[in-house]
């Protein structure tokens, strides 16, 4: 391998880890808040009925 | 419960765009800007990666560090937030400067991996942190998980003094610090456009690293926030 070849790898590797990292993390933090979304519309819903 | 990172989660869209912008500023400044090394020549570009990554590694277990102690001291929950994320970063960023060093090592040393001292020494501390993340998915109870991952998160950071002093106690492969040395200054032993495109790039992965802290953190929160909830809707 070419020393660019070695610098492209890396390069690469890092920054391609990187944006996997963020996608993921973001996915799980869209999935928590929906979650904190349907615990609150629920518990509206609960007050309402006992009104 | 008041959050330990308020001032940086108002302002994350703005962290990062500014990352964003510092990190593509860097990779010029890395890749374009830089002159080759005179000895390792093209293959030294890797060290504009390699030197902020294992910065911001250390960073992010110091943060551990803090945070399990304060934890341990104050069993607020947001400190042990903290830590975990900041644990899960610094694992992502000790993986990646392993990575990079091995990619580095092939060409330069003739070997992807050696058991030098620092390097042993920084997979010791990877897979400390690794344990670290097992211990939180394995224990269901949250405070004893909390608890007894705050202590070997506090454990785990006296490798670093280790891992920093290795080049010094030991014969090893791995050379001595180029910049943070005590006889000289960075400049007099680094090429000035060299010592900007590290000093660019470093800035950016501090900026990254803020902006993913944040959002890690914040998820913490919510997770909480979801079994406090349920919690009360199941009392």
């Amino acid at each position: 391998m070419s020393p660019w070849g070695f610098v492209a790898l890396a390069y690469g590797i890092v920054w391609g880890s990187i944006v996997v990292y963020l996608f993921l993390l973001k996915r799980r933090y869209n999935r928590a808040a929906h979650e904190l979304d349907q615990l609150g519309s629920k518990e509206a819903t609960a007050g309402h009925e006992q009104k | 419960m008041t959050s330990r990172l308020r001032p940086i989660k108002k302002r994350k869209g703005i962290l990062g765009g500014l990352a964003l912008v510092t990190v593509l500023f860097g990779l010029y400044r890395s890749l374009v800007v830089a002159p080759p090394d005179a000895y390792q020549g093209e293959v030294q570009r890797i060290m504009y990666l390699h030197l902020p990554s294992i910065l911001i590694a250390y960073l992010s277990y110091f943060l551990v560090f803090i945070g399990s102690g304060l934890y341990l001291w104050k069993r607020e929950k947001r400190d042990d937030i903290l830590a975990y994320a900041a644990a899960e970063l610094g694992v992502l960023f000790t993986a990646l400067t392993i990575i990079e060093g091995s990619i580095w090592g092939r060409p330069t040393w003739g070997v992807w991996w050696t058991w030098d001292a620092r390097l042993t020494l920084t997979a010791i501390l990877l897979l400390v942190y690794v344990g670290y993340l097992m211990l939180r998915s394995l224990i269901e109870d949250e405070n004893r998980a909390a608890t007894a991952a705050a202590v070997l998160g506090i454990i785990g950071f006296l490798d670093i003094p280790l891992i920093h002093m290795s080049v010094y106690w030991w014969r090893t492969l791995h050379q001595p610090p180029s910049i943070l040395r005590p006889d000289k200054l960075p400049w007099e032993n680094v090429h000035p456009s060299m010592l900007v495109a590290l000093a660019i790039s470093f800035v950016g992965f501090l900026l990254l690293y803020f902006y993913l802290l944040s959002l890690r953190y914040r998820l913490g929160e919510m997770r909480q926030e979801i079994i406090a909830r349920r919690l009360t809707r199941g009392g």
